[in-house]
């Protein structure tokens, strides 16, 4: 089959199109007249909200710790202090999250929008990596340093195991919640749920992208 | 209506077609179709203001469709929770029944099956775009439109002769 051959089959496509195609103009217009809700706005007030919920839950935490370090024990200062530290990290991601949102213009080339809309979405997925790191935490702020010489043996053994157990599987999903594990079982049942498809669809293209830029670079005017 | 208003309509009138195809070709249910043609319209005309006359129309319309399918897909299944939906859609064909005809069929819904970006290739090629114009809209260079275009074409073609 030749090109001519592919385009001459348009050409008929676009012919009958311009013979059935209706345009209503009383339809298009209350288009216009409608509220701009688009795949990118309609991620905002969700970001906004985590935004401020995760400002609310750092302010507290570090509160927390600045006026219990000079009575406080160290285990739950260092354990406080991590887990507000993870938190800062991720409302920091979500920030830039909320920064690129009103950056973003569907107006220039294809490739550069999709690459910043597909890296936004795809950035929760670092989001929620961060934030499996302070897992362990959880295991050992209520600890008191002054039970490690009064405490039952087996209660710390048992603790150990415990957080250890946790970093093990903090460091483990830490590192294997990406993309390329996505058909496993485990990832399935952790992000399987709806609300993670949009991002895993949204790697999908990054990686079409990265397979034109392996060409050339893409163009971003 | 205001003068704006009016301008923009002749626009989309004059253009329908590059919003219909595009939205056929990422769309292939009938609803998720009349919405992506709505959110299409929507965007164009929020879009509208910073249109610069000096610019091709098509391509601008071209660019920003490509822009909203290509963001929509990944929503597709929820589509209808985002836009507030219209009784009837905007650009619709007039008798509805397929285009029968069997290449044409095949052709479609080979496109259909293609990666989104590659999608966008083709479409622009089969509409008779310049490589140069295609490299402008999708931003990449010609060079990188003829690599990638003539793998696609490829891929099409075989696939058409083998049916």
């Amino acid at each position: 089959m030749q090109d001519i051959q592919l385009q001459e089959i348009w050409k008929s496509y676009d012919r009958k199109l311009e013979e059935q195609l209706v345009f209503n103009r009383k339809n298009a217009s209350d288009i216009t007249k409608m509220k701009v809700k688009s795949e990118l706005t309609s991620m905002r007030p969700i970001k906004i909200f985590t935004v401020l919920l995760g400002i609310l839950w750092i302010i507290f935490l570090d509160v927390l710790v600045i006026n219990l370090l000079p009575i406080g024990n160290l285990f739950f200062l260092i354990s406080a202090g991590f887990i507000s530290l993870v938190n800062k990290i991720a409302v920091g991601i979500y920030l830039y999250q909320l920064i690129l949102i009103y950056v973003v213009n569907i107006n220039r080339p294809v490739m550069s929008t999709q690459k910043k809309i597909a890296g936004l979405t795809t950035s929760t997925l670092w989001v929620t990596r961060i934030l499996m790191l302070q897992l362990p935490f959880w295991t050992t702020f209520f600890l008191n340093s002054s039970w490690i010489g009064s405490a039952n043996p087996f209660f710390w053994g048992i603790q150990a195991l415990i957080t250890l157990a946790f970093a093990a599987v903090s460091i483990w999903l830490f590192i294997n919640i990406r993309y390329e594990n996505r058909d496993k079982p485990w990832f399935k049942f952790l992000f399987g749920s709806y609300e993670w498809t949009p991002i895993m669809k949204a790697q999908e293209m990054l990686v079409q992208i990265k397979d034109y830029e392996k060409l050339e670079p893409i163009i971003t005017n | 209506m205001s003068k704006e208003n009016e301008s923009f309509l002749s626009s989309i009138e004059s253009n329908k077609g590059i919003i219909y195809k595009v939205a056929n070709s990422y769309c292939k249910d009938a609803d998720d179709r009349a919405d992506l043609v709505q959110e299409i319209i929507l965007q164009l005309w929020k879009a509208f203001p910073s249109f610069q006359p000096d610019y091709k129309l098509s391509t601008w319309m071209y660019r920003i469709a490509l822009n909203v399918a290509i963001s929509a897909y990944r929503k597709a299944s929820n589509r209808c929770q985002i836009y507030q939906p219209l009784s009837e859609t905007a650009i619709y064909l007039a008798e509805d029944k397929s285009l029968a005809n069997d290449n044409r069929d095949l052709l479609q819904s080979l496109i259909r099956e293609l990666k989104e970006v590659d999608k966008a290739l083709i479409l622009l090629y089969l509409d008779g775009y310049l490589y140069s114009e295609i490299g402008e809209i999708l931003g990449i260079s010609e060079s990188n439109v003829a690599t990638k275009l003539s793998r696609i074409k490829q891929q099409l073609k075989q696939k058409i002769t083998s049916y």
